[in-house]
């Protein structure tokens, strides 16, 4: 199973859920497969999860998709006990663990190709839902249980390594202009506006 | 801190339009943390770390809430890659309520806290966040809104430093 297949599996599957990316492979891959305004492309690792959870907080009527790496959970392990403490019911991470940090171009291994399992450590944090997929139907079925489900939900990935990304148009929008247009999307969604905007 | 400066600095962060509080407990400020928890206009958020205090306030602001971030002034070496990216790269306002160990104010200085309080600003400065010191209660509902007016205009996270009667 690889990244790109299961991003082509997930995007028909949108709707008005929001998703936060973290820095990788992903962030490409989701963007040039969905044109979505409710993407939020966090161009940084590490940042994904707690995005996600704010957002699912301040709008628990939405779904939020967390798309994440093991490099950039691995960074970011404190969001484990507290995504299971608040447990927002409208929250979905999901990981893509390929056992290396592809950025790196050496394909140098993570903690994953040792001895650690992110999905051990989630239900270690206390997730109840935490789960690993190895193939694509496992995938669908998860996604979709996951896009539909009211408990927080913590899907691992294993996936191969792959280079498609480097091959796929990367984002041509900044953070700022991607910020805005998924405020303006949120603003036109929930019929309410998003107070730090303000009036010029 | 006496409890009705807790209060005050409560109902301030409330008079600015706060309803979204993440937090790591610390020492100095901690009573405000009871009179957030029994107050309805605010959701208090428990955290891990402050770095996801920081992310986690972040995405409750896109998503159309004014939030804060309590934290020790530990907390801005230990969040300051979330400050960058969640605060300033992608230019979301946050209000630090920090409580400053370590200044020249601090009524709890001690060679545990002076290395700490030496560099706070520093590296506030440097990540490009505004700040500022507070000793005590006067004008604070309009320093709060001030901060939180001039957070939201910069799109950036904005710091109010607390010493003085406030680390009493």
């Amino acid at each position: 199973m690889i990244r790109y297949e299961c991003l082509e599996a997930l995007a028909p599957m949108i709707t008005d859920q929001l998703f936060t990316t973290s820095q990788s492979g992903q962030r490409i891959e989701w963007n040039h497969l969905t044109d979505h305004p409710g993407n939020l492309l966090v161009g940084n690792m590490g940042c994904a999860i707690g995005v996600g959870v704010g957002l699912a907080l301040a709008l628990p009527n939405r779904k939020v998709i967390a798309l994440e790496s093991d490099g950039s959970v691995l960074l970011s392990l404190f969001n484990l006990p507290t995504l299971a403490n608040l447990d927002p019911p409208n929250m979905t991470v999901i990981v893509f663990d390929n056992g290396v940090y592809s950025g790196t171009r050496i394909s140098y291994p993570t903690a994953t190709s040792g001895k650690t399992d992110l999905t051990l450590m989630a239900k270690g944090a206390g997730i109840q839902h935490a789960v690993t997929v190895s193939d694509l139907e496992e995938f669908k079925q998860e996604a979709t249980t996951a896009l539909n489900n009211d408990h927080a939900s913590f899907i691992v990935c294993k996936v191969d390594e792959t280079l498609v990304h480097r091959e796929t148009p990367r984002p041509t929008t900044d953070l700022a202009e991607n910020k805005y247009t998924f405020v303006r999307y949120l603003e036109r969604t929930e019929g309410k506006a998003i107070p730090f905007v303000g009036r010029g | 801190m006496e409890p009705q400066l807790a209060e005050q600095l409560v109902s301030s962060l409330k008079g600015a339009g706060i309803d979204f509080v993440t937090f790591l407990p610390e020492t100095r400020l901690s009573q405000i943390l009871p009179l957030i928890r029994d107050d309805p206009d605010i959701e208090l958020v428990p955290v891990s770390s402050e770095a996801e205090a920081v992310t986690i306030a972040a995405g409750a602001v896109l998503g159309g809430k004014q939030a804060a971030v309590y934290m020790e002034s530990t907390g801005i070496f230990v969040s300051s890659y979330s400050l960058l990216i969640a605060g300033k790269s992608l230019g979301v306002p946050i209000l630090l309520v920090v409580a400053f160990l370590g200044g020249f104010e601090d009524q709890r200085q001690s060679f545990l806290y002076a290395n700490i309080g030496k560099h706070s600003i520093p590296v506030l400065n440097g990540l490009g966040i505004e700040n500022r010191v507070i000793e005590d209660g006067a004008n604070l509902e309009s320093k709060v809104k001030e901060a939180v007016r001039t957070a939201n205009a910069q799109r950036s996270p904005i710091a109010l430093l607390f010493a003085g009667e406030f680390s009493s």
